[in-house]
């Protein structure tokens, strides 16, 4: 397979029986190009410079051949966007293509009609009126006659090519038989069975995988820093990653290939890249100032009267500034692309919305002649304007290029989010007021609009185009208000970006209707006219005007004058809105696409601020319909994304980059919360079609803006709304949110205070006694490595089993996996701890080490040699074990393949850096006091505390340690400690469980790593749980016996039904978490709930210890690095999935912020009952410093 | 470190020589060839790379590969094909309930599943069920009318039932 290809133009021009339709070419020296080709079998392809982004495009193109060529719907194939193939008809942008770009196609079929007529009439003998075509098949007019031809019998034997007529006549729309008929999607049964090929989907032979590591101004395309801020990267960070083919890196721009995708995601992860810092941005989450001070040129749309005047006779000025988010095109699928680059030539396979630019920024990137480039255009995620899928595209023929091979690449989502042209903010301020009669006495409009083209990002990473912020004149769409305002100024502010922005959706006509919308709204209100009439007065078009009255009476809109018409339930207001636009694109003055209308239907709470949007009626003038379906899906689709971007979404940055990375800090509606929609369409049959892709958002903004008004009484000029902004505005709450902070500066610190144990006057006493002792042990003489057939099976079968009751590999694993090879680097609250190797490689392991030097080391903490070992060897717990158990070990250490590599030397620091010391260390807290053992107690008992106080050694984790890190004992003992930087939570009744631990709970928690009461084992204790497998479910059970003995009375409590109490109030809590973290409300809903909902198999979070410790550590640590798919299904009977779960990491993809948002909202919603934490940003810097 | 794993895939047992960790979605697209699932976020927020474990849908982009050993997956794949449709595909083909149709996998994906748990859910129920699966063209109407529709049609159990009956 070679990738899929569209057969080029050229392989067309050389067909034999054919019929061509083409154009001659504009630019001289081009070949002309392709609009129809006919063959002598009676099939039609048809070309089209445009491409699909999901809106149905293919199927409305060919409705409009089959029709102007009178052959069945089915016999037409059409070819998009491929740069071999079609005419170059520019970008698909601003919903041109049905009102603009096909008309060269309708031109064409009709001149292959006229054509295909007249060679029937001259083999008929009969004039060319006197015939009928009927499915592609010529027929005399009169039926007895019985004179038929189809196309194909025509074509054959002859290649004929002819010029687009645009003079050949085309049917009137009373002739139509397929357009303006519903006509279900060609590719839908496609993409309902995994059969379509998406360019995700493309594979090469040989393809390899690349994934781009991106600079750390993420999102922002312009200034000095932009294509200079990489300052070293360290292949060998990766070099043991398998199957890496590949780190290239020019200027900025970073990627990695490799043989597979997630070997090219690992090293994506693992590759080490210094960059300069990102300098700080102007704040952007509230982008009214960012924006006023962009430098602008004014560029003046409308003057006519005298504003000034008018507005200075104005009883009552009215001064209004409208603020719109920065926002996200949101592609579901993040972008995606396959390049093969070959000395003499290249070939995309891309999801561009630009096939031909898309070609000329390769030619730039690669310097190669664009007529060796091949742009091959598959479907990809719906992009609604420019997302990545250009600079994908780039990103995959750099890597190409690098490793001579096919190379896919796709981003992540995160890059995604982080790196797509954004939907520009914006800011309007309106001026006006009435006249004496209540008329508008003038409208000042200014508008401001820091968005352009958005270069592809590899060009500018690279080098090849500077990051300077060029100025679209693009904020002037819809700037013109549809009103007769005698008095009327419009100003365009022309302005660079700042953040990286271009087109989106509605692009600026959306919000400066927002404006003209809202602000002719309170202009009704201010004269107590009803909006829909007061409307009707001014508007001039009169098929504006019949859209208006049609929507309207659709709607049944009842006039009113004030706000508070539709009534109340409870705390539900209720409100209806009414908005109209006409979405006018392209350079100004521009062209209209189709004309809108909404009356919008809210419910607002006026307690928790939240608005449901119930009911759209959606007015359309689209003058003629091609595909009725897909014009009515278009309005769906417009209406709920415009909603969701009305109601959810604003982009959020930090000081140097987007910070908006996934769902959950990004949100979009969901199905709970998508409106009915009643859609109107105008019937205009014998008008020209006009673009529908994106007229139904534009009146969205301020219908549902209004209807709030109408509901609350409340003016809202700033988008989105939230709930949190609308309960402000409704109804203050005394005190602020602590999320309401600036999130610019709720950035915490990194400080390792959490860990700071109280060691100051420690030191001196520890000196003190190691003074009096001495510290130096003699070495134990080196042996030869003991042979492995000394030991008999049975000896290593134990020791294997000591080894896994031990958990030795928890820590002495290799790096990268290799069992006992130790170099891990422990978090220890002394420093860093590397553990060291313990195969039996003579120089780098314990080969040269006796049995003597062995139990040495692990009851005493001396090595062979005489040095100290610190106790993150817990050899205090395994003096404890059975000298039959460390004979054991040792055979099975003795037995294992030696590693040869050497782990990096400890260095701690000052005391406890001073090896010695710890000789002084044992002197205070090596007691070795055999393993507690009770006659009266059961077997199991007995076994379990054997286990638990000797090989186990889970006191060394969970029993709190002193100023100078020893155990502290008695009622302390396993009442919590600290392990490799998480909690390791009491295991006795001490316990912060909401649930008590019982005995089964132990079990089920130890044996599966999971437990029905209590959640998931994760950090080092799932380790653990991985390392207790081997182990006998006797011995497991035993753990669980003794463990539950320091659990009195947990059974009864955890039986009588407190499970359901603690999950109860969980659930009350809910609405008061909410409206106290509103964000990470909103980010549990996106990020979390898809698992953590009641309709889950896993364990409530109100159950999980984690959530209601004393430190968030924990709950960050699991947040940050995921939680792995624990060992074994689970117990539950109820559910089936949780065994294949694992919590993915989110540490790449949630800002700090947002991260101490969502933990605060976790702990208020399922730990309700005990107090917010304290200083999580701290927390979350000491925990972020631990991983990376 | 690469390891023989044993699937059960649309019916057919397979075997793969991959890392345990790998994503199931990254086995699935790349060594089986399978493109109904689709990688949306990486993250289980989402819903494009859904696949039915048993009867249960679950994300593949977080499921590592040998956590499902011995487990029957079923992909967009082996629910049926263009002439021989699955009821929850034919009920959203004929509703058209796709633009991009990025999302469509794990949309028809969560209805199988929600459809052989509960067969006749109501309104709250499928929307309930469907609420974490995103789709960005908002075709979330046409995707409501296909469930309903479904939900109305013989269970594919049932069918299939029938058509082995018959044969």
């Amino acid at each position: 397979m070679t990738g899929p290809r569209d057969r080029p133009a050229a392989a067309y021009l050389a067909d034999p029986d054919t019929l061509l339709v083409l154009r001659p070419n504009p630019l001289e020296g081009r070949d002309d190009e392709l609009f129809l080709a006919l063959d002598a079998k009676g099939n039609v392809t048809a070309f089209n410079g445009h491409v699909d982004l999901g809106t149905g495009i293919r199927t409305a193109l060919a409705q409009i051949v089959a029709e102007e060529l009178d052959v069945p719907f089915d016999r037409v194939r059409m070819v998009l966007g491929s740069t071999s193939a079609t005419p170059d008809q520019g970008a698909t942008i601003a919903s041109e293509t049905i009102q603009i770009s096909a008309k060269p196609l309708r031109a064409a079929a009709a001149t292959a009609r006229v054509h295909l007529l007249q060679l029937a009439a001259t083999r008929f003998a009969l004039k060319a009126e006197d015939l009928v075509i009927e499915e592609g098949v010529v027929r005399a007019g009169d039926t007895e006659t019985n004179r038929l031809v189809s196309f194909g019998h025509l074509i054959a034997g002859a290649h004929t090519r002819l010029f687009i007529n645009p003079h050949a006549p085309q049917k009137h729309a009373s002739q139509y038989r397929i357009v303006g008929r519903p006509q279900p999607r060609t590719d839908i049964p496609a993409k309902a069975t995994g059969t379509f090929t998406y360019v995700h989907d493309v594979r090469l032979p040989e393809m390899l995988h690349g994934r781009v590591v991106r600079p750390p101004y993420a999102g922002f395309d312009s200034g000095s820093h932009v294509g200079a801020s990489l300052i070293s990267v360290d292949e060998n960070s990766v070099a043991n990653v398998p199957g890496l083919v590949a780190v290239v890196a020019v200027g900025d721009f970073v990627g990695v290939v490799a043989s597979r995708e997630e070997q090219a995601v690992e090293a994506m992860q693992r590759l080490e890249v210094r960059w300069r810092a990102a300098p700080d941005m102007p704040d952007l989450n509230a982008p009214q100032a960012a924006l006023r001070g962009n430098p602008s040129t004014a560029r003046k749309l409308a003057d006519r009267g005298d504003v000034e005047r008018a507005l200075g006779a104005t009883a009552e000025p009215m001064q209004r500034t409208y603020v719109w988010p920065y926002q996200m095109h949101g592609s579901i699928g993040p972008s995606c692309a396959v390049a093969d680059w070959r000395h003499d030539g290249l070939t995309v396979w891309s999801g561009t919305q630009n096939p031909f630019p898309m070609r000329a920024d390769l030619a730039q990137l690669l310097d190669m002649p664009e007529d060796r480039i091949v742009v091959e255009r598959l479907e990809a995620a719906g992009c609604y304007g420019r997302n990545c899928a250009d600079d994908v595209t780039a990103d995959a023929a750099l890597l190409s290029r690098a490793v001579g091979r096919p190379v896919r690449v796709q981003l992540t989502r995160e890059q995604e989010h982080a790196w797509e042209p954004k939907g520009a903010a914006q800011v309007i301020d309106v001026r006006g007021g009435l006249d004496e009669e209540g008329g508008p006495a003038a409208y000042d409009f200014e508008t401001r609009y820091p968005s352009n083209l958005a270069p592809t990002l590899p060009l500018i990473l690279t080098g090849k185009v500077s990051p300077v912020a060029e100025v679209a004149l693009m904020g002037d769409r819809t700037a013109v208000p549809p009103y007769a305002f005698g008095n009327l100024r419009v100003t365009v502010h022309d302005m660079p970006t700042l953040a990286r922005a271009s087109w989106f959706r509605g692009v600026s006509a959306l919000p400066n209707s927002f404006a003209h919308e809202s602000f002719i709204d309170e202009l009704a209100t201010a004269a107590k006219v009803d909006p829909v009439e007061y409307r009707l007065r001014y508007l001039t078009d009169p098929r504006a005007i019949d859209l208006v009255r049609a929507v309207a009476e659709r709607a049944k809109w009842k006039p009113h004058t004030k706000p508070g018409t539709h009534g109340r339930a409870g705390d539900i207001l209720y409100g209806r809105g009414f908005a109209y636009a006409v979405y006018v694109h392209g350079p100004f003055p521009g062209k209209a696409a189709a004309w809108a209308a909404w009356v919008a239907d809210v419910a607002v709470n006026k307690v928790t601020g939240e608005i449901a949007v119930t009911k759209v009626i959606c007015g359309q003038d689209t003058g003629a319909v091609i595909n009725p379906d897909g014009v009515r899906h278009q309005i769906h689709g417009n209406v709920i994304q415009s909603t969701s971007r009305v109601l959810k979404e604003e982009v959020n940055f930090s000081s140097t980059a987007v910070a908006s990375l996934e769902w959950g800090a990004y949100p979009i509606i969901g199905f709970p919360e998508v409106p009915d929609i009643d859609v109107l369409m105008i019937p205009r049959p014998d008008e020209p079609p006009l673009g529908a892709g994106e007229s139904a958002s534009v009146p969205s903004a301020a219908a549902i803006a209004n209807a709030v008004f109408d509901a609350t009484g409340m003016r809202f000029r700033e988008l989105p709304l939230t709930p949190e902004c609308v309960r402000a505005a409704l109804n203050p709450l005394p005190a602020s949110s602590p999320s309401n902070g600036n999130r610019r500066t709720a950035r915490a610190k990194r400080s390792r205070l959490r860990f700071a144990w109280p060691l100051a006057g420690a030191f001196s006493g520890a000196i003190a006694l190691g003074a009096g002792i001495f510290p130096f042990n003699a070495a134990i003489a080196p042996v030869a490595r003991p042979l492995s057939d000394v030991f008999s099976p049975a000896t290593i079968e134990r020791g294997r089993l000591a080894a896994a009751a031990g958990a030795c590999n928890v820590c002495h694993v290799g790096v990268t996996g290799t069992p006992f090879a130790g170099g891990r680097a422990l978090e220890t609250p002394f420093g860093i701890v590397y553990a060291t190797n313990i195969t039996p490689d003579e120089a780098a392991g314990i080969g040269t080490w006796s049995y003597p030097a062995f139990a040495r080391a692990m009851r005493q903490g001396v090595a062979r040699d005489g040095h100290h070992l610190y106790p993150a060897h817990p050899y205090t717990s395994f003096a404890k074990a059975s000298e039959a158990d460390l004979q054991a070990l040792y055979a099975y250490l003795m037995a294992q393949p030696a590693v040869t590599a050497k782990v990096p030397q400890t260095q701690l620091r000052f005391p406890f850096g001073v090896r010695p010391l710890m000789a002084g260390w044992n002197a205070l807290f090596l007691s070795s006091p055999p393993a507690p053992s009770d006659s009266a107690r059961s077997a199991a008992w007995n076994r379990g505390a054997e286990l638990v106080e000797g090989l186990g050694h889970c006191s060394a984790c969970h029993s709190p340690r002193n100023v100078i890190g020893g155990e502290i004992k008695g009622a302390m003992h396993l009442a919590g400690g600290v392990a490799d930087g998480w909690h390791a939570h009491s295991l006795t009744a001490k316990s912060f469980a909401p649930v008590a631990w019982s005995e089964k709970a132990f079990y089920d928690y130890l044996r599966t790593g999971h437990s029905a009461q209590h959640g998931a084992a994760a950090g080092p204790m799932a380790h653990v749980v991985d390392s207790l497998a081997p182990l006998p479910d006797a011995d497991i059970r035993a753990l669980a016996v003794y463990l539950a003995s320091f659990n009195v009375g947990g059974e009864t409590f955890a039986a009588s039904g407190s499970i359901q109490s603690v999950i109860d109030a969980a659930n009350l809590a809910a609405p008061k978490a909410a409206a106290a973290f509103p964000r990470g409300a909103r980010m549990f809903a996106g990020a979390c709930e898809t698992c953590h909902s009641e309709a889950s198999s896993i364990t409530s979070l109100a159950l999980n210890t984690n959530l209601h410790a004393d430190a968030p550590d924990n709950l960050l640590h699991a947040i940050l690095e995921g939680v792995s798919a624990p060992a074994a299904s689970p117990l539950r009977t109820d559910a089936t999935d949780f065994g294949v779960m694992a919590m993915p990491a989110f540490g790449g993809a949630l800002d700090d912020a947002d991260l101490v948002d969502l933990v605060n909202y976790l702990r208020a919603r399922f730990a309700p009952d005990r107090p917010d934490w304290q200083a999580v940003p701290d927390s979350l810097a000491a925990v972020r410093s631990t991983h990376h | 470190m690469a390891a023989l794993i044993a699937l059960s895939v649309n019916g057919m047992d397979v075997q793969v020589s991959v890392a345990p960790s790998t994503p199931l979605l990254h086995v699935l697209r790349n060594d089986l060839g399978l493109n109904g699932p689709k990688y949306g976020c990486g993250l289980a927020e989402c819903g494009a790379c859904a696949v039915l474990v048993g009867d249960t849908a679950v994300r593949s982009c977080t499921v590592p590969v040998g956590a499902v050993t011995g487990r029957s997956i079923t992909t967009l794949e082996g629910l049926g094909k263009p002439e021989h449709l699955h009821p929850v595909q034919a009920a959203f083909v004929a509703n058209n309930a796709a633009q991009c149709g990025y999302c469509i996998n794990g949309m028809i994906i969560a209805t199988v599943a929600l459809l052989r748990s509960n067969p006749k859910p109501d309104e709250t129920a499928i929307r309930t069920a469907l609420r974490h699966h995103l789709c960005r063209c908002g075709t979330y109407l046409e995707i409501l009318a296909a469930v309903r529709e479904a939900a109305l049609a013989p269970s594919d159990v049932a069918v299939a039932e029938a058509e082995e009956t018959a044969s």
